[in-house]
């Protein structure tokens, strides 16, 4: 008797026990049909376009994708979940700031010999800035193996309100003629005004945001976040504080945008959206909500510091395959079938949230007659001539990157200089980044 | 069926003598029904030792370690520790923390008097009892998004309803000298229904016969709060001072919601909110740790100080 209802516990107890343990161990279950996971964010234009990509795909090849879509704000955190918890998706989007850290952990797969021995993808074909930013060779970042595939390419490029500029009676920008500074200040000033009369301004000549154009007019200027190697943080440079300064002044002193407080309360991409704004960069994530507004809008190229050159970001996403992924041949013909497949591409360009991963549909997208914008052409060159990566993007972690910006408004209020600034901040930001080159070279000896 | 043995089983004389040796403890009976409380105890201790003792115990050792959360730990030992004794960020953000307690007080004395306002004899007090506990069964995300437009510098309602008294209002979220007060001003609003009633519950729950012999006494209505009803909710304040401040060290979705970046200048950023920004955003699962640790030992000696003070304390009434 007194046996048998300890059994009973045990068992109530084991039972417990083993569902607990069933929960974590869980979602291994493997059957004959091969079945992939791919985890991806986007908004739901982008989420459309892939779902339907996907469809096709598993109709021609008989493979089963689950599909997971996160938002943009939650992705990185939950793919970090899936990975501390062992249940990493086969295929994924990867950031270019995180390849490094992930190939040291070894979480995502070289795909170097799949994407060269491919019938899909010829390289010559594919953006060589996109496949670079995903290649490693465990110490630099741009060259070696390859671990994930551009999804995309975004180039940041400048627009400007058409419709505003022919109202105002100013000639349009050329296309291959850059603005210098002072030129696009003075058109900016033009643009400023007061339309119905109520004493505020209601139209501006641009909005700029700090975070986002800093790296055009100091790359134009000459300057730089980084040392070639990327070991030395160089914002104080003069070149950098005088591209600062005029960001800063554009706002401040040539009150040529909504002032800080206008642009906390409806930002300028919205005020932008109203005909509000002259010149405002665009990229191509931008161009399908763009369809529908009310004026005439196109690309420029931006506007041109002392090397009398433009510049601008290229932000890319990839999509890497998991090293430890149980069917790894269809993971990569997934993620090639992504990245490189013409028709694959084709869908997604059509649902206007990118532009073309390969070269030759892209130059055709970018000759096509009555298209909005019409200067497409401006995307390419910003890819092929004058886009850079984003500075952080080649390092262990962005902590010395955020830096700049966190304490900068002063700068952008005027109660401070940029050069002051930039004095005050190397120092920090050359210490944050000796730490994540510390973390680098730590989590790679193993 | 064994149960059933048991309970339809008339009492036999073994079974008396083990009811008598039951003090000893070393009858069979007895021993048997101490193995199945054990293993009703195991449950909840299997719990607490997979769910808090082991990531307790795991995140001690990775605050010694530098980790990214993905790959292996390097074993560093207080190196953590050293970082964070020197991080302008971490004091900053501990400073905010403490700062944004100041709405504890605040909340404590309005539900008080809310309180004692609801426990009047009045019509529309269950009416006005359920609007002041509405915000706390509502979600914390749908409020700050909601008081984030409240402070909307253009638009928001409280700049607009300022507007009508000519005053022109901050944009408050994006102000250093506002944010705070701001965010303030939202966490003793949500907090303060939950107060209230626990208030109001401990004001009922005072006999009626105290203050019937104070009035004999000719005590007015000052003196009676002050000698009896406050002396008699402490226990109350004490559980609410308490769970408070280890809330209020704990912020981060309110933070995380109306100011994602830290706020203007890091002026609202709170250690949690640090603590996820260092683990998710720049890979230092391990700092991230060692700063999860301090802020438990925080925690821990002044809850510490509490209950002493408390102690101390312990009144009677006159």
């Amino acid at each position: 008797m007194k046996k048998s209802r300890l059994i009973h516990v045990g068992a109530a107890f084991l039972t417990a026990t083993l569902a607990l343990t069933a929960c974590a161990g869980g979602g291994n279950a493997d059957d004959d049909s091969k079945k992939l996971t791919f985890m991806f964010r986007g908004g739901e234009d982008e989420k459309k376009a892939y779902e339907a990509v996907i469809a096709q795909y598993e109709k021609d090849t008989g493979v089963d994708v689950e599909v997971i879509v996160t938002t943009a704000d939650d992705y990185s955190t939950k793919l970090k979940a899936t990975i501390t918890g062992r249940q990493v998706p086969d295929v994924f989007y990867i950031a270019p700031g995180e390849v490094q850290s992930f190939v040291n952990s070894g979480v995502i797969m070289d795909i170097t010999e799949h994407v060269e021995g491919s019938d899909v993808v010829n390289l010559d074909n594919i953006w060589q800035y996109g496949v670079d930013s995903y290649r490693y060779d465990g110490t630099v970042q741009g060259q070696g193996a390859i671990y994930a595939m551009p999804k995309d390419v975004g180039p940041f490029s400048m627009g400007y309100n058409k419709t505003m500029f022919e109202e105002a009676g100013i000639d349009i920008p050329d296309p291959d003629q850059p603005y210098t500074w002072d030129e696009w200040l003075d058109i900016a000033k033009k643009l400023t005004k007061d339309n119905d009369g109520d004493g505020e301004l209601d139209q501006w000549g641009t909005g700029l945001n700090i975070t986002w154009n800093l790296q055009s007019f100091v790359w134009s200027n000459g300057g730089d976040w980084l040392s070639e190697d990327g070991k030395t943080v160089t914002v104080d440079t003069p070149e950098f504080a005088e591209a600062l300064q005029f960001m800063a002044d554009v706002e401040n002193k040539h009150g040529v945008t909504p002032s800080t407080a206008q642009a906390q309360t409806l930002d300028t991409y919205q005020r932008w959206m109203k005909g509000e704004i002259g010149f405002f960069p665009v990229g191509p994530w931008d161009v399908s909500t763009y369809q529908t507004l009310d004026f005439d809008w196109d690309l420029m190229p931006y506007p041109v510091g002392s090397t009398g050159e433009p510049a601008t970001w290229i932000g890319t996403l990839g999509i890497a395959a998991s090293a430890t992924t149980e069917h790894p041949d269809e993971a990569i013909d997934l993620l090639l079938y992504l990245t490189a497949n013409e028709e694959g591409q084709q869908a997604l360009v059509d649902a206007n949230i990118q532009i073309p991963n390969l070269i030759d549909v892209a130059e055709e997208w970018a000759a096509e007659e009555g298209a909005v914008p019409a200067n497409r052409k401006e995307f390419l060159d910003v890819v092929q001539t004058y886009g850079r990566a984003l500075p952080a993007n080649r390092t262990y972690n962005g902590e010395w990157y955020d830096e700049l910006f966190t304490n900068i408004q002063p700068v952008l209020d005027g109660d401070m200089t940029a050069e002051e600034y930039l004095k005050e901040a190397q120092p920090k930001m050359q210490s944050f980044l000796d730490a994540a080159n510390a973390d680098a070279e730590m989590s790679s000896v193993n | 069926m064994a149960l059933n043995d048991v309970a339809t089983t008339p009492p036999t004389p073994a079974t008396k003598k083990a009811a008598n040796q039951r003090s000893s403890g070393t009858s069979r009976l007895h021993a048997r029904e101490r193995r199945i409380g054990l293993a009703f105890i195991a449950v909840p201790l299997v719990g607490f030792t997979i769910f808090t003792l082991y990531p307790l115990i795991f995140s001690v050792y990775a605050s010694l370690t530098q980790w990214n959360g993905l790959g292996p730990m390097n074993f560093i030992g207080l190196g953590n520790y050293e970082r964070l004794l020197q991080d302008e960020y971490f004091h900053k953000a501990l400073f905010n923390t403490f700062y944004l307690m100041i709405g504890i007080p605040i909340g404590l004395i309005l539900s008080l008097l809310l309180a004692l306002a609801m426990n009047r004899k009045m019509r529309g007090t269950t009416f006005f009892r359920t609007i002041y506990y509405i915000p706390v069964i509502s979600s914390l995300a749908a409020i700050a998004i909601m008081w984030q437009w409240a402070y909307n510098g253009d638009f928001g309602l409280i700049n607009q309803t300022l507007a009508i008294f000519g005053i022109d209002g901050p944009n408050w979220l994006e102000n250093t000298s506002t944010v705070k007060p701001a965010i303030i001003l939202m966490t003793v609003w949500k907090g303060l229904g939950y107060s209230m009633l626990l208030y109001l519950a401990a004001i009922q729950s005072v006999p009626a016969s105290l203050y019937e012999a104070a009035a004999l006494d000719g005590a007015g209505a000052l003196r009676k709060f002050r000698s009896i009803t406050l002396p008699m909710v402490r226990p109350v304040t004490f559980f609410l001072v308490v769970t408070s401040i280890i809330g209020g060290a704990q912020v981060f979705i309110e933070i995380n919601i109306m100011t994602p970046d830290g706020g203007p200048q890091f002026s609202s950023a709170t250690i949690v909110w640090y603590i996820w920004q260092k683990a998710f955003d720049n890979l230092q699962m391990g700092y991230a740790a060692s700063m999860s640790i301090v802020l438990g030992l925080i925690v821990f000696v002044i809850t510490a100080i509490q209950f002493r003070l408390n102690a101390r304390n312990s009144f009677s009434i006159e």
